[in-house]
């Protein structure tokens, strides 16, 4: 058993050590959990390290064999990370860590079967990310979906049942797409280890049959990612679920759909996908001043969190509609740095809810002045939202833009209005909060204790960090980045 | 000592960095100590300075970010004209640190105002050693989040908020520009290089097209950051916070940025002559219309942020009429001579407790140190001869006579009058007539704030001779040896507009005097003669209406179409989706009878029909 | 002895199954049914013992095959009229159209 799968698997211990603390016992059960988070998070540091230092060897073991005809399928169960998913995995890793952290402050009832569902949802995750081929990908990515429902469902908000509904729905319909996708591919290839994959679509050129799985995946991913008429289901997720929840699912679940697109969208097709380039592009632009626009009248502080994840989601898809090396790279940035901020963001947001038991902007005012430290740290989340300098945001937006001008300035030049409304929105709801007189309606609250500090800090350091120093991510995405280009033909 | 020249800008990011981490425990010292520590920059900024009248430049670079083949790096450039900024910030940050000791006493959150202001002078002092196009772009977004906290810094109080969020919008909407402009840019020149920039453009590789689009894109990130119309609205309302940081950020350092963006990318513009008319049209539009609304308004704080403005404007003009040393030079004045009048109303308002100049007067008998102060910011302000304002601004004008341009002249030539006009208007109201009763106790000045307006004001009286005719034009060689690309030749100044400099600024005073001083001339005559127009002024031409009426509606139009498209289109969508699969699986729900005999019919029937299937193609 | 041919066995199974599967899935009556999968699995029965005498590689696997058969389908049978009998006891009926519980 290789390193990668020991990576994948490792939640499982969490996942069976937590049934053997009693039910009840909840200061137990919340050590045992965080500190089982941190196995996961050890190999994930392990990965990212030897990633940087030298290959990773694949896991491969033949699993399926069958035979169809004249031809022969074999299936192998093989796991291998490039640069990109290295870094996902990390960020899956902090992420999961930080929400079953948040877990102790905000889930009140069978505590224990939370967690066992966090780990299992973090078992699909990380092997979404480490899968070395489609058929993988896709079982871990169904994975992903069942505990998703059952902790929307269960600890959820008000509206939780309809909510997860949507949720699989949508989801479902994304993965059926993608199975019909993968199983072209599957027939077409003969294989779904992603490296054959790329070689055969780049030598085999059959452009009608390429088109039709690039806007297949296009679709799959674009639910997930979300984009513009199919996001509906992600607004109700991220105002319905429990905080923890919404941390991972911001954090890490959305960055699903833009490693999709771009490792098996790009990667695969790159011919198909410049075709694409212009519906991509327009499509990122409504995501961007939709989501902007909307964020900018909403009510309610999750709704605005939301939307703007919609609008963030545009500036992967104006990335990857530049194809080119600035473009992509500040897709994958951005993947990374909103998974970031939207765990920052949702982090505040329910040490928040949990002093005025109301995330609606109406009620909130003047916060700043007896919890300082949380309106501070609100204001980190939004500047970085916006994309100052000196955090992710900034490298990422200015990557694609970057990007962006050179192939289709005029969408560039427009993308820029959603850059100015993200600052509107974003200063509107956070200085709306934290500014302005305290109306005293929620008692002598009192400000972030150490145990929602040290997270916090820890996501702002990793902001500022990639924000100081980008090249951190760059170089090790360098290769990815390279092979893409090849493909596109740059 | 110069190999080290970035720690310039992290000796008060550690000021920063060390206040907002014990702000609590560091209320009583913060002050000390991070003046301390401006002082330190300064001290060290000086050294810098000292080495590079010797060696002229100073490049570092290190590798920052690699994108693909291209590398882009961050670094450290000091020139002449970055080193004189360098100077100048270190030593404004230092005068207002020690000014705050003495302002912010007695406020609860005295660390985070010394945090903020850390934070902000090292921003700007990045700001003036980048020497690429994207660390200053980065920089410049990171002075306008100092100006926007310490804008804020009263967050308890809405207007403050209003103003801080203006701030940060309008300049934003600036630095679109710039951002766009220099991503153009690179595609021209694959570099962010100032050097290999200009180097490109020198070397005429550029089409004129779209040097002038890329040249007006970055004057729409100057005219964000200065202030100037149509994009001032916010420079007015940032009045909101702490009167030293109007004098620092708001008067003498980061609006002048922008002035300072056109300085460095001089070579874009020279090479433009359509894109230099923009910038003087703009730039004289700006210092008449800014001087006309000072003119008329109540607040201590708006005459002198309006007449910011104006002097911004005056800069900019300069620029736009190949008047680079003359830009530079009245930037180089006006920090000292603007930064000083702030300062000194800053000790009225601490004196006084309200900003209303209606409710003040005769203040000149108690505050003997401020009253001069400010009279000597006043007169340099508005070119008194022998005051450092005089020689800028005359230069200022001769460069645009020089350069042909007779309807901005008569422009400049307004405003300047104007300015001596409202700024004297001020003194009047402020410090001479009677003093009114609403006032009752006038608290002292403490030393801290008199000593920086001290200083302030020899600088405000004799930095102009850093560059006359009459002596030596040090300002100028300086500047030239650093920027290649311009033209040597000096212009005579003609020497009847001496004379016409002069009869503007006392012309002003004069009329002041015997309006406000004086009252022989009765305002209110003028008031009613002209209503209109009046109103039109005390409502700054009504600019933030139209904002208000046209670009916020529209976006606040636009979002709540798009929530109904969001309620009705997506929504309907989302249950037309939702309602298709629940009812297929209401449908799949009724095969399920639970019979289980029709389950058995149903199996068997499957079964015969694989069996015929395979009878009928006779096996595999 | 050896004249009835295999055909003949594999006919009556055939019947034998077709009357069984007839009855299982139309009768009303539970016990029917039962009785009528009994005689499906003896159907079975018949074929395994006569492939074991007269298949195509003939040997005795077949009979045991069959012992297995009735054992299990007497152990069937047991588990079945238990339910049925607990069935009984709640509906008070053993009409299989009442057994419709697993739609639920």
């Amino acid at each position: 058993m290789g390193l990668l799968s020991l990576l994948v698997f490792s939640p499982i211990v969490g996942f069976i050590i937590l049934f053997f603390i009693p039910k009840h016992d909840m200061k137990m059960l919340h050590k045992i959990a965080l500190a089982a988070s941190f196995i996961p998070f050890l190999f994930g540091l392990l990965v990212f390290i030897l990633f940087k230092t030298d290959e990773i060897p694949a896991d491969i073991l033949k699993w399926i064999e069958f035979e169809a005809g004249e031809k022969s399928f074999v299936i192998h169960y093989e796991l291998a990370v490039d640069g990109f998913s290295t870094i996902l995995i990390f960020l899956t890793a902090i992420i999961m860590s930080i929400a079953i952290l948040a877990g102790s402050f905000h889930v009140k009832k069978d505590i224990r079967m939370f967690y066992q569902l966090m780990f299992l949802l973090e078992l699909g995750v990380l092997g979404v990310f480490a899968s070395g081929n489609l058929f993988l990908f896709f079982i871990f990515f169904e994975i992903t979906l069942i505990p998703m429902f059952l902790l929307l469902s269960k600890w959820g908000g008000t509206d939780r049942e309809e909510s997860a509904f949507h949720y699989l729905v949508y989801n479902g319909i994304g993965s059926l797409i993608l199975l019909v996708a993968i199983a072209a591919i599957f027939v077409s290839a003969g294989s779904t280890n992603f490296d054959t994959v790329m070689q055969h679509f780049a030598t085999n050129e059959n452009s009608g049959l390429a088109l039709g799985i690039a806007i297949a995946l296009l679709l799959a991913f674009g639910i997930k990612l979300p984009i513009f008429p199919l996001h509906s289901w992600m607004v109700k997720v991220h105002v319905d679920a429990p905080i923890p929840v919404v941390i991972v699912h911001a954090g890490v679940l959305l960055k699903i759909g833009a490693y999709g697109l771009i490792t098996f969208g790009i990667g695969f097709f790159p011919v198909a996908f410049e075709k694409l380039v212009l519906v991509l592009a327009i499509l990122g632009l409504v995501n961007l001043l939709y989501g902007a626009y909307l964020a900018l009248v909403q009510k309610e502080l999750r709704a605005v969190l939301a939307y703007s994840s919609i609008s963030h989601m545009g500036i992967i898809l104006l990335g990857i509609a530049a194809l080119n090396e600035s473009g992509i790279q500040g897709a994958i940035f951005q993947a990374v740095s909103h998974g970031l901020i939207a765990a920052l963001f949702f982090l505040l947001v329910g040490s928040l809810a949990n002093r005025t038991n109301t995330t609606s902007l109406k009620k909130l005012s003047g916060l700043a002045r007896l919890t300082p430290l949380l309106a501070g740290f609100l204001l980190v989340a939004a500047l970085a939202g916006l994309g100052l300098p000196g955090m992710s945001g900034f490298v990422s937006e200015f990557m694609v833009f970057l990007g962006l001008f050179e192939q289709l300035p005029w969408i560039g030049v427009i993308g820029t209005l959603g850059l100015v409304l993200t600052v509107v929105y974003m200063l509107r709801v956070v200085m709306n909060m934290t500014f302005g007189t305290y109306r005293n309606m929620f008692g002598e609250i009192k400000d972030l204790n150490v145990y929602e500090v040290v997270p916090t800090l820890v996501l702002i350091i990793c902001i500022i960090g990639i924000g100081v120093f980008p090249n951190i991510i760059a170089s090790t995405i360098q290769l990815t980045i390279e092979t893409l280009r090849l493909g596109i033909g740059g | 000592m110069i190999d080290y020249a970035w720690l310039v800008p992290v000796i008060p990011f550690l000021s920063f960095f060390i206040l907002i981490l014990f702000r609590t425990k560091m209320q009583k010292t913060s002050g000390l100590v991070a003046t301390i520590f401006s002082g330190l920059t300064l001290i060290y900024a000086i050294v810098i300075f000292g080495q590079l009248i010797k060696r002229q430049t100073y490049l570092a670079e290190w590798q920052w970010l690699t994108i693909g083949t291209v590398d882009i790096s961050f670094g450290v450039l000091l020139n002449p004209l970055n080193g004189l900024m360098l100077l100048l910030v270190a030593f404004v940050s230092f005068l207002i640190h020690l000014y705050s000791i003495g302002y912010m006493d007695g406020d609860k959150r005295t660390s985070v105002f010394f945090a903020y202001l850390g934070l902000f002078t090292a921003a700007m002092l990045g700001l003036v050693m980048s020497p690429n196009l994207l660390q200053f772009y980065m920089f410049w977004e990171l002075v306008g989040l100092g100006s926007f906290l310490l804008i804020g810094f009263y967050f308890y109080k809405n207007s403050a908020k209003k103003a801080a969020k203006k701030a940060f919008i309008m300049t934003r909407i600036g630095d679109m520009g710039l951002l766009i402009g220099l991503i153009l840019l690179f595609w021209q020149t694959n570099s962010f290089r100032f050097a290999d920039i200009s180097e490109v453009i020198l070397a005429g590789q550029m089409e004129s097209g779209m040097i002038t689009l890329i040249a007006i894109l970055i004057l729409i990130g100057a005219i964000g950051k200065s202030g100037q119309f149509p994009l001032h609205t916010w420079l007015p309302d940032a009045m909101e916070g702490p009167t030293p940081v109007s004098a620092l950020i708001h008067a003498a350092t980061m609006v002048a940025a922008g002035i300072y963006l056109i300085a460095v990318m001089y070579p874009l513009y020279m090479a433009s002559n359509v894109a230099l008319a923009i910038v003087a049209s703009v730039g004289a539009f700006t210092a008449l219309y800014a001087a006309t609304i000072g003119l008329v308004q109540d607040d201590i704080k708006q005459v002198l942020a309006y007449s910011t403005i104006s002097q911004l404007g005056y800069m900019l003009l300069a620029m736009g009429v190949l008047g680079y040393t003359a830009g530079i030079f009245h930037l180089f004045t006006h920090a000292f001579f603007k930064a000083l009048l702030f300062l000194a109303a800053g000790a009225v308002i601490h004196a006084v407790h309200t900003q209303n100049i209606k409710q003040m007067g005769g203040l000149s008998k108690k505050m003997k140190v401020t009253s001069v102060t400010f009279l000597i910011g006043a007169l340099a302000i508005s070119g008194f001869p022998l005051l450092s304002g005089f020689f800028s601004k005359e230069e200022i004008l001769a460069a645009v006579w020089a350069n042909g341009q007779y309807g901005l002249f008569v422009i400049a030539i307004l405003a300047a009058f104007l300015t001596s006009l409202y700024m004297f208007r001020l003194f009047f109201l402020v410090f001479e007539g009677e003093s009114k009763k609403t006032i009752d106790k006038i608290q002292p000045t403490p030393i801290t704030m008199k000593i920086p307006m001290i200083v302030l004001a020899f600088f405000a009286i004799f930095s102009g001779y850093l560059n006359t005719s009459w002596f030596e034009t040090y300002l100028a060689d300086w500047l030239a040896s650093g920027a290649t690309f311009l033209s040597t030749h000096h212009h005579e100044t003609p020497l009847w507009l001496f004379f016409v400099t002069i009869l503007l600024s006392v012309g002003g005073i004069v009329l002041a005097y015997f309006i406000y001083g004086k009252k022989r001339i009765n305002q209110e005559d003028w008031k009613s003669s002209f209503p209109g127009v009046h109103t039109l002024l005390k409502n700054k031409y009504y600019i933030d209406e139209f904002y208000q009426l046209t670009f916020v509606k529209a976006t606040n139009a636009i979002g709540t179409f798009f929530t109904y498209v969001e309620k009705y289109i997506i929504q309907l969508c989302m249950t037309f989706v939702k309602d298709v699969v629940q009812s297929l699986s209401k449908t799949g729900t009724k095969t399920q009878t639970g019979q289980t005999q029709t389950y058995g019919a149903v199996a068997f029937l499957g079964l015969v029909l694989i069996v015929a299937f395979y009878v009928l193609k006779g096996g595999y | 002895m050896s004249s009835v041919p295999l055909q003949a066995y594999l006919i009556v199974a055939l019947i034998l199954f077709c009357i069984g599967l007839f009855g299982a899935l139309t009768k009303r009556n539970t016990i029917i049914v039962l009785i009528c999968i009994e005689l499906m699995l003896n159907a079975v029965n018949l074929n395994l013992v006569a492939f074991s005498k007269f298949g195509a590689s003939a040997n005795i696997t077949g009979q045991v095959f069959s012992l297995f058969t009735i054992t299990i389908a007497a152990a069937e049978v047991a588990v079945g009229m238990a339910i049925l009998i607990a069935f009984y006891r709640n509906k008070r009926t053993v009409n299989i159209d009442e057994m419709n519980t697993l739609k639920e």
